[in-house]
């Protein structure tokens, strides 16, 4: 059970980064200002399923750096201070020291998300709303995808933190990585929209739409997968690009949510086997 | 038994060779001294005991367990103070012993390792306020949780004090005493002379001697050293003393004014008959038992 001595290890050295800990107060403020603004500002049912898509724009944004923060120093940093030397001349091996970095400060993460969603659920329903079995079920069904999504980007950046010799490195992927995702996916459809306009190969007239290959490229992303996932299950909506009746078969939620799974787990697992093998 | 077991390892980085088929054993209960100048691939070996780095061919296994296939089980009796390692800036130095001991399973008192080792007072602060020394000393503390059989120490008494040298030295005495394995590397000689059963010498990745610190000195050629203060003398009569029977090595001394030997017993008259023939005026002559910085310096081929 060496795992649980690193993890235990790494909680209290996250929980003293003072970084780390605003950016998750941060998250939780924001959730909870989310679930007490929106039962104010929405007519009708307010325990309808829609606080989902509600917080979505929210979400996208501070999960995805919070996530990576936790996580594309967590091997890295250890690694080129001497920490990791200390660490595993110690009877650990480096399955232990990954997995014990995964729990304890994916713990940290997954603390905040609880924390943040299950208050912001409180607020939505005090004191207009109702609850019942199923829509707590479905609550339960979107912080679980709220929690994938954060394992998301925590995977990337222990990917990036594993497979990298020097901090410098895996700062400047860690941002790459969240600055291309997160800030400028959008632009980069409506830019590949004007290219392909511009090159004669899509109808030019507004609004532009591409290809549908592309599509599922463009929203193979785990942010825009995530936010399918939960128009299509939580929303139940059938409108838009991907979701709507005419769309092909590829675009829709399912595909989505299993390739969002493979988003969860395969990065995590490209890292861990770069890491095994490695020279320190 | 066998605590150590070093078969035919290389390590090569590309077009670099930082080992180069080097073997060796280590007995159960030794001290070994690993000995070489910085850059000879030393931290390299123990990286490979670490399994830090694998090798590029052979095998080393500890108290039979491949370091590389079972590398937690070898370390699960080892304790270590490596190189190059920095502790945790935001706990303290009872929380890094507490986390050895919990790491290995142990069952011992924090504050007494910390005691043993010296910095007791420093427990409760926070090891990344630690003086270089300190840290080593923490380190240390570490490394001889649950009473391991063998204890792997790279370049132990770096940022140490002579003072804390001395009691580095202690330590090494009295684990060896209890029964444990000691090896460590170093690159200064006067430690390794003072408490080390045997000696390895590695040199450019390649080990250049093995034996005890008797052994080497016999090897020398019985170990023995002249000085000979001389008045004048032409660098060329150093290769003609070098080529008789029984001379290990000649050079001339940093001031220029002596030329030193080292060679056999039997040798020494034939050294100064040699002088004499070459024309150079014997001034006085003096012969001290060889030092292990001679030998040192004799298969590392530095001169001194």
């Amino acid at each position: 059970m060496s795992w649980r001595t690193i993890a235990s290890k790494d909680y209290h050295e996250s929980k003293d980064s003072r970084l780390v800990r605003y950016l998750l107060y941060l998250f939780v403020a924001a959730c909870l200002i989310g679930g007490y603004v929106f039962p104010v500002t929405t007519t009708g049912d307010v325990t309808k399923d829609r606080f989902a898509g509600f917080m979505t724009a929210t979400i996208t944004l501070l999960l995805p750096l919070l996530g990576i923060l936790l996580s594309y120093n967590a091997i890295v940093g250890e690694r080129e201070s001497g920490r990791l030397a200390l660490l595993l001349s110690l009877p650990h091996n480096r399955q232990d020291v990954v997995f014990g970095k995964l729990v304890g400060r994916g713990g940290f993460l997954a603390l905040g998300v609880i924390v943040g969603l299950f208050g912001a659920g409180a607020l939505v329903i005090y004191p207009f709303g109702s609850v019942s079995a199923t829509s707590t079920v479905s609550y339960l069904a979107y912080v679980l995808l709220t929690l994938a999504f954060g394992a998301v980007y925590f995977g990337i950046g222990l990917t990036i933190s594993t497979a990298t010799v020097s901090k410098q490195r895996a700062t400047v992927a860690a941002f790459g990585v969240f600055f291309v995702f997160v800030i400028v996916w959008d632009a980069i459809r409506d830019g590949s929209a004007f290219l392909l306009d511009q090159a004669g190969l899509i109808d030019g007239t507004l609004p532009q739409e591409l290809p549908n290959w592309l599509l599922f490229l463009h929203g193979a992303e785990p942010g825009m997968l995530y936010e399918r996932i939960i128009e299509g299950f939580f929303e139940g909506s059938e409108s838009g690009p991907y979701l709507s009746a005419e769309a092909p078969w590829y675009l829709g939620e399912w595909v989505a949510l299993v390739v969002f799974l493979v988003w969860a787990v395969v990065p995590l697992l490209v890292g861990y086997r770069r890491f095994e093998v490695t020279d320190l | 038994m066998v605590a150590i077991q070093v078969e035919n390892v290389s390590k090569r980085y590309g077009t670099l060779t930082a080992l180069d088929r080097v073997g060796f054993t280590v007995e159960e209960g030794e001290i070994f001294g690993f000995l070489g100048p910085n850059g000879a691939g030393k931290s390299t070996m123990i990286n490979i005991f670490l399994d830090f780095v694998r090798p590029t061919e052979g095998t080393v296994s500890i108290f039979g367990h491949n370091c590389q296939q079972e590398g937690h089980l070898a370390r699960e009796r080892m304790g270590v103070l490596p190189e190059g390692y920095s502790v945790y800036d935001r706990l303290t130095g009872r929380q890094h012993v507490e986390f050895a001991i919990n790491s290995k399973d142990a069952d011992e008192e924090p504050m007494k390792l910390l005691e043993r080792v010296g910095i007791r007072d420093a427990a409760d602060r926070k090891a990344g306020g630690y003086s270089k020394g300190m840290a080593q000393r923490l380190v240390l503390a570490m490394a001889l949780v649950g009473k391991p059989d063998l204890l792997i120490l790279d370049e132990p008494t770096t940022g140490l004090d002579p003072n804390g040298a001395r009691e580095m030295r202690t330590i090494i005495t009295e684990e060896s005493e209890r029964g444990a394995t000691v090896f460590f590397s170093s690159h200064i000689l006067e430690q390794v002379e003072a408490v080390c059963d045997r000696v390895g010498i590695l040199y450019q990745g390649e080990l250049a001697a093995i034996d005890t610190i008797e052994g080497l000195r016999e090897s020398m050629g019985g170990g023995t050293k002249l000085q000979i203060t001389v008045n004048d003398i032409d660098e060329g009569v150093l290769d003609s003393i070098e080529s008789l029977d029984g001379v290990e090595n000649a050079w001339l001394s940093n001031d220029g004014r002596k030329v030193e030997v080292t060679c056999s017993n039997d040798a020494k008259l034939d050294v100064v008959i040699a002088l004499d023939d070459a024309g150079v005026d014997v001034s006085d002559f003096r012969t001290d038992e060889a030092s292990l910085e001679d030998m040192f310096a004799a298969y590392t081929g530095g001169s001194r």
